[in-house]
């Protein structure tokens, strides 16, 4: 109900905009927050099982802090601009981190 | 989403809480009761009265095993403590190849002894352990499913809390505000108290849950440094991996000297469990594991010997600080190191979190009614918000009286009796539902709440009836378990008949009536 107020022009942009929201932060803010915690497991400077740990019990607040992010920020088209930069960032730098090996 | 940061948040808060709104309730009520779940185990068997020196008893249960599961594959022995006077046994029974893997009864690999390793027998019930479990894996759907569901449902109350508070401009002064009597501004006071009231403890439990469940939610930390999750819980849990049986017979050590050796390493600390692989084998191994009782972490210490020499094999493995901190995070959420006094503050958090989900459900539908085109003809969705609360709020209180009583007055003899206890607070449950639905709204609130009050206060009506032990002999042999345990129903019924009475002489509209949930904190 507040949704329609906010909404009020219903043009397409208004309309998509808030699923498009929706779908960035579930989606959108559990992959990014799955790449951060793939990356910080191998980058963090301790044993690979305490690493692994140590990221995994940060996950949950990256990803709490990713969606507050989401549903605050002006526009959607920026959020999944930003969502896919940090995608293809840390994707990159885990994708580095394998090729060069190491653990695993 | 334009109209700034305060407002999108207060969007968010709402959404999130109220498509969760109904599970976290669930989730928070039988989560609540799981912090004395061996209380009600305890209360739910009451022919289990044996108390018993650990060592003993744990030397007894041994005897017991031997006699009449020599073959099996490993025997787990939980001896007798402070909250269970009973030793429980369970064992793996020999898997032999190409056997077609038969599903198994409870009973037929498990038991409950007393201090001499006899079989105490006692009505089938799940106790309960059956709340706890639901707490995480429901009921009446596959174990995973549920917990992705429970997982989903955890994530969205922390951003509904961080949401909350980033709402809230004077989130102290909140505190300090209760205004009885005044609609919708009194259920918003009722939200914000129960919700500033154990504020920490909300986040705390709501991370930590996360936490107990996080390698199955956020696979990836583990997957990016192993190949498979099993080669990192075989490097942690190096004493996972089974030793094969070598055929040889040898006699196995006593085991009391052996839990002596664990109490002096562990400061005192009392043995929690016992488990024995490959009984009276050359290879026998017994890990001893350090009681829960003793350290937050959740992880306890163990040491492990061999069985046929007493030689100690392994001592405890020191941790790194991420496995501590996880330890201690998922030791913190179940609570088991609490003594009695943080044992009440836990259940008493857990009601205050109760009531703040519930009131933020009430708070959704109280908000809105002013706000129809046509109050006294709302649409679907409301309608269906406005009964699905009282099925969820009134409903599974009910369902849990009627789990008690079940237990009270369904013949022990009966075949798959603990399925139908279970099976009578979902079909309580399914009635309160359907109440809801077939009544009008207010009358479905009075009667819903009603005979959640009627079921709280016949349970100690009905043990006295069925049972030896009630408040009363309780009192003369200090049985106190039996003595808390009718208070506490007659405080829940209590709760429930004033919110009922509540909902009844609240006059004018409808909406500005029912404050359901402020009493149970008194409850």
């Amino acid at each position: 109900m507040a949704r329609k107020r906010i909404a009020a022009p219903e043009s397409l942009a208004a309309r998509i905009s808030l699923p498009l929201r929706i779908l960035g932060a579930i989606v959108g803010g559990y992959g990014v927050t799955s790449l951060a915690v793939a990356c910080l497991a191998r980058i963090l400077p301790m044993r690979a099982a305490e690493a692994s740990v140590a990221a995994t019990l940060a996950s949950f607040a990256i990803y709490a802090g990713i969606i507050v992010a989401i549903f605050s920020a002006r526009s959607v088209l920026r959020i999944w601009l930003w969502l896919m930069a940090a995608a293809l960032l840390l994707g990159a730098a885990l994708y580095w981190s394998i090729l060069t090996g190491g653990r695993l | 989403m334009k109209n700034g940061f305060r407002q999108s948040m207060a969007a968010l808060h709402t959404w999130t809480g109220l498509l969760f709104g109904w599970l976290l309730f669930a989730m928070f009520v039988t989560g609540t009761a799981a912090y004395f779940q061996e209380e009600i185990s305890r209360w739910m068997r009451p022919e289990v009265v044996a108390t018993a020196a650990p060592a003993p008893a744990t030397q007894a249960a041994i005897a017991w095993l031997q006699k009449t599961q020599p073959d099996a594959d490993s025997w787990f022995i939980t001896p007798p403590s402070a909250r269970n006077p009973a030793t429980e046994v369970f064992w793996q029974p020999r898997t032999v190849e190409g056997e077609q893997h038969a599903r198994r009864r409870r009973n037929d690999t498990s038991a409950t002894l007393d201090g001499i390793g006899r079989v105490v027998t006692t009505r089938e019930t799940r106790g309960g352990f059956f709340l706890y479990r639901f707490h995480f894996d429901l009921h009446y759907m596959p174990v995973l499913w549920a917990r992705y569901l429970v997982g989903a449902a955890a994530m969205f109350m922390l951003v509904a809390i961080l949401s909350g508070i980033i709402t809230h401009k004077k989130i102290f002064a909140d505190f300090f505000m209760l205004r009885f009597g005044k609609g919708q501004r009194s259920w918003l006071d009722v939200h914000n108290v129960t919700a500033v009231f154990a504020l920490p403890f909300y986040l705390m439990i709501t991370y930590t849950g996360l936490v107990t469940l996080a390698t199955l939610y956020m696979p990836w930390g583990i997957a990016a440094n192993y190949a498979s999750p099993e080669t990192f819980f075989a490097e942690v849990f190096p004493n996972g991996g089974e030793t094969q049986r070598t055929g040889t017979a040898a006699a196995m050590v006593p085991i009391g000297p052996l839990m002596a050796v664990a109490t002096r390493e562990w400061a005192g600390a009392a043995v929690g469990s016992v488990q024995i692989a490959n009984p009276n084998d050359v290879s026998a191994t017994i890990t001893l594991r350090r009681a829960a009782d003793t350290a937050i972490g959740a992880r306890g210490e163990s040491m492990v010997f061999a069985g046929a020499t007493g030689r100690m094999i392994r001592g405890g493995a020191p941790e790194g600080g991420a496995m501590a901190t996880q330890s201690v995070m998922i030791g913190l959420h179940a609570g088991r190191y609490a003594g009695w006094g943080l044992r009440w503050l836990y259940f008493l958090s857990g009601i205050g979190g109760t009531i703040m989900v519930g009131s933020g459900l009430v708070l959704w539908t109280v908000k809105r009614r002013a706000k129809l085109p046509d109050p006294t003809r709302p649409h679907f969705g409301f309608r269906l918000v406005e009964r699905l609360n009282i099925a969820a709020i009134a409903g599974l209180p009910a369902g849990i009286a009627a789990y008690f009583l079940a237990n009270r007055l369904l013949p022990t003899g009966m075949t798959a009796r603990a399925e139908w206890e279970i099976h009578s607070l979902f079909l309580t449950w399914a009635a309160v539902l359907l109440w809801a639905i077939a009544r009008p709204y207010r009358r479905a609130w009075i009667e819903s709440l009603a005979l959640a009050a009627g079921l709280f206060a016949s349970v100690p009506v009905v043990n006295a009836l069925t049972v030896s032990r009630n408040m009363l002999t309780g009192m003369m042999t200090g049985d106190w378990l039996f003595v808390a345990f009718d208070i506490a129903m007659l405080l829940f019924a209590l709760g429930f008949g004033w919110a009922a009475r509540k909902a009844s002489t609240v006059n004018a509209k409808p909406a500005r009536g029912m404050r359901t949930m402020q009493n149970m904190a008194a409850a």
